[in-house]
């Protein structure tokens, strides 16, 4: 599901942003293809998870035994229902969808200066080792006479981050979701964040950091625009 | 076939007088399980099977591109994280104790831990700090930092890595006393649950005469704080 991003739909909608002069004339075929990317965005109910627990308890009880420990022992008793609830947690964003959480909170505003959230903590699961990576994300829009309710832009960051990801995805899923919602002049997205996969293992890294941005309209064209949010974003 | 049992039953933290472990904690000790190399890659395809199960049952489609290799890739990744069944304390120590008349304390702070929660399977962080009174006999210092390797790289709870860790060195090289402070972030509690961003949790062990002398433990402690 995840790779509907990778696949055309997104594609094609940042390719034209870069061919076309103004974002406004782009905004009908982002809409289309946003519309196929909504339909398909939820592989999972919410109601399904109950039933789907006994199979993912029973994954995390064979892993248990392979791993050479003791399924009988006191703090491992429940430990598979534990771990199957939590990694149902951890990637609930599968059955949620921007539509959802945004359809009443988009205002129109006389406004069009930028506005810019930051700082919101973010976590995720590395798709290639199912262990955590987190850290903060910073958002900037320029409105184009609608602008969102602040928390949905953390909302928006909830939805594509509680899932199986890849940082650079995660940052466009982002930049597009606002996008699709709002059609603003511009959206730019940061995330800076920490991987566990190689802070506790393999390199072992401790203090290394993986920043990754996407700039949209505006933001892309307007050196000045991006200095700006930049400034203002990742200032200490 | 418990590799992880506490060795809290007869804890020598019960007798402040002796820093001596009792006879069940040096059986725990001897007890530990070894998984070996082979056990690693017998268990290696259930594992991945496991995992596959799991990135269904969460609605995830295992054949796309990122998702391929992810089964064995996380199998494996689980193995280095609970690697500590696979060593033992004899093994790491055995040659790294110097005879050296050196009383006074010796501290080695900021060691980097990694472990797991075996409550949710999710990872904790954190550092540990640790002192130790020598009584004649030292310890190679990174011999300090393995030790803590060897109990934090499994399914672990807290305070029970602390008490491992504390026990481990007494019983290695007898000192006059052992002071251990483990200051952690349990993902647990910040990605999921309560979800608070900057909770941390602090346990300490302190035996011998860390715990009998005031003075002994302030000094400890302050010496980790600067």
């Amino acid at each position: 599901m995840n790779s509907h991003c990778n696949g055309k739909v997104g594609e094609t909608a940042v390719e034209e942003f870069h061919c076309n002069n103004g974002f406004n004339d782009l905004i009908i075929d982002t809409k289309k293809s946003a519309v196929v990317h909504r339909k398909h965005e939820v592989s999972r109910k919410e109601t399904e998870d109950e039933s789907r627990l006994p199979v993912l308890e029973a994954a995390y009880t064979s892993i248990l035994r392979h791993l050479g420990e003791d399924t009988d022992r006191d703090g491992l008793l429940r430990t598979p229902l534990r771990a199957a609830k939590a990694i149902q947690f951890l990637t609930k964003g599968y059955h949620e969808t921007i539509d959802d959480i945004l359809n009443n909170a988009i205002f129109d505003e006389d406004h069009d200066e930028m506005v810019i959230v930051k700082d919101i903590d973010v976590f995720s699961l590395c798709e290639h080792h199912l262990v955590p990576f987190f850290g903060k994300v910073h958002i900037g829009y320029i409105p184009n006479k609608k602008v969102v309710g602040l928390s949905k832009l953390a909302r928006i960051v909830e939805i594509f981050s509680r899932r199986l990801q890849v940082q650079e995805r995660l940052t466009k899923q982002i930049a597009m979701g606002i996008c699709d919602a709002l059609q603003p002049k511009g959206v730019a997205v940061v995330v800076e964040a920490a991987h566990m996969c190689m802070v506790m293992r393999g390199v072992q890294k401790m203090n290394s950091r993986t920043v990754t941005s996407t700039m949209l309209g505006v933001y892309l064209e307007d050196p000045k625009t991006r200095e700006e949010f930049l400034a203002l974003a990742m200032r200490a | 076939m418990q590799i992880n049992s506490r060795p809290a039953a007869a804890s020598p933290a019960a007798e402040p007088g002796s820093h001596r472990a009792t006879s069940s904690v040096m059986e725990s000790w001897k007890e530990e399980r070894t998984r070996s190399l082979e056990d690693n890659e017998m268990s290696l395809p259930s594992l991945a099977a496991a995992y596959t199960t799991i990135l269904r049952g969460l609605g995830e489609d295992p054949q796309r591109q990122g998702l391929l290799k992810t089964p064995w890739r996380a199998a494996t990744a689980m193995q280095f994280f609970t690697k500590g069944y696979q060593e033992k304390i004899i093994d790491v120590l055995n040659d790294a104790i110097f005879d050296e008349d050196h009383d006074e304390m010796v501290i080695v702070k900021d060691i980097d831990m990694f472990s797991m929660c075996e409550h949710h399977l999710v990872p904790i962080f954190g550092r540990v700090h640790i002192g130790y009174l020598p009584n004649k006999r030292v310890l190679g210092l990174s011999k300090l930092a393995r030790i803590v390797e060897i109990y934090s790289r499994r399914l672990q709870v807290q305070e029970r890595l602390t008490k491992q860790i504390a026990v481990a060195i007494t019983e290695a090289l007898q000192p006059t006393g052992v002071g251990v402070v483990v200051e952690a972030t349990h993902m647990c509690m910040v990605m999921r649950g309560v979800q608070k961003m900057n909770s941390k949790t602090v346990t300490s062990t302190m035996l011998g005469v860390f715990r009998e002398d005031p003075k002994t433990r302030d000094e400890f402690l302050t010496l980790i704080r600067s």
